[in-house]
């Protein structure tokens, strides 16, 4: 089963419990029924956008910067090349 | 060599690093002479104009034969196809895959084997968005996109790692040639292949966080064109695995 086919699967399955309850195949509470049930659908939309929103905005707060990894390295390629130049590699001056 | 008798044996693609090669490789000997561990790299250059065959050749004159091999290939064949190439000369038990331009740094390469030694893993893939890790040399602009891209390609594809295009991965020899044999992609998005076939297969996979650093020389291209591409792959994902 690929990716796609498993969401419109669940997709399906969803839409058609949604519609049972809102086209009263299945009783439910007066509340439910009136007040929470028709807006549902636009709800749980802009509750994902909110939280993929939410979500790229957080991680991309939280992402790392590693300047000390970047002078590490630095460090280590003078090193390596002055060994290896001595052990008669051709390394390139640059 | 190791008491355990684990050999790991690393596959290097290259093309056009001669300026690179021979730092990498003497990072990788060290880390593995540092943590007495039994290994190998096997370089697999296309025919880089650059002289990169004659650095390696140089290199395994200063490692021995048995630690540094040369597999060339005639021309730029792409990278699924460079992994296969060099499986058949591994003669090691474990595959680490990396890059040869330094955003990948051996010295996790201790941290990935602990990992999957403590949970007999069939995979452990580094991180760049987790726990400590991090990225050296990018600015929001490239920040935003790689988040979001991510984000994408999270919820189409459900993956369960937190870094899909990551290559920095250590396997277990039979799990990669299973998993180099049923991808279809190429590029990045081969990548992003082999994690998604491998949730699908079953296998086990850790996470250790790294610290990547982008294009020591340079900056990497990030604009619309690879943007629609990166789209297109996750959708092909989607629909095919």
């Amino acid at each position: 089963m690929t990716r796609a086919i498993e969401t419109a699967t669940f997709l399906s399955i969803t839409s058609v419990i949604y519609f049972l309850l809102l086209f009263k195949f299945v009783p439910t509470p007066a509340i439910f029924q009136e007040k929470i049930l028709p807006v549902l659908p636009w709800w749980s939309l802009v509750s994902f956008g909110a939280y993929s929103l939410g979500n790229i905005g957080y991680h991309i707060f939280k992402f790392r910067d590693c300047d000390d990894a970047y002078f590490e390295l630095m460090e280590q390629i003078q090193e390596a090349k002055t060994e290896l130049r001595a052990k008669g590699v051709s390394i390139d001056n640059d | 060599m190791s008491g355990s008798g684990n050999k790991y044996s690393v596959i290097l693609p290259t093309y056009n690093e001669r300026g690179n090669l021979p730092t990498i490789i003497w990072l990788l000997a060290k880390m593995f002479k540092e943590n007495n561990l039994s290994w190998e790299v096997i370089i697999v250059d296309d025919a880089s104009p650059d002289g990169t065959q004659e650095i390696a050749k140089q290199l395994s004159n200063v490692y021995g034969a048995d630690h540094i091999l040369l597999k060339p290939r005639a021309g730029k064949l792409g990278l699924g196809t460079a992994y296969m190439h060099g499986l058949q000369y591994v003669t090691g038990n474990f595959v680490i895959i990396m890059d040869a331009d330094f955003s990948h740094h051996p010295k996790f390469i201790p941290q990935f084997i602990k990992l999957q030694k403590a949970k007999d893993l069939d995979i452990v893939t580094g991180t760049r968005y987790a726990g400590n890790g991090g990225v050296y040399g990018w600015d929001l602009r490239r920040k935003v996109i790689s988040r979001g891209a991510n984000f994408l390609a999270s919820t189409l594809l459900r993956p369960g790692v937190s870094d899909l295009t990551g290559s920095f991965r250590l396997y277990k020899k039979p799990v990669l040639e299973k998993l180099i044999s049923s991808t279809v992609s190429k590029g990045y998005v081969f990548q992003m292949e082999i994690m998604v076939r491998a949730r699908q297969f079953g296998f086990t996979i850790g996470e250790v966080p790294i610290t990547f650093v982008d294009r020591v020389y340079g900056e990497s291209k990030m604009g619309a064109t690879e943007i629609v591409q990166y789209a297109k792959g996750v959708w092909q994902l989607f629909t095919t695995v």
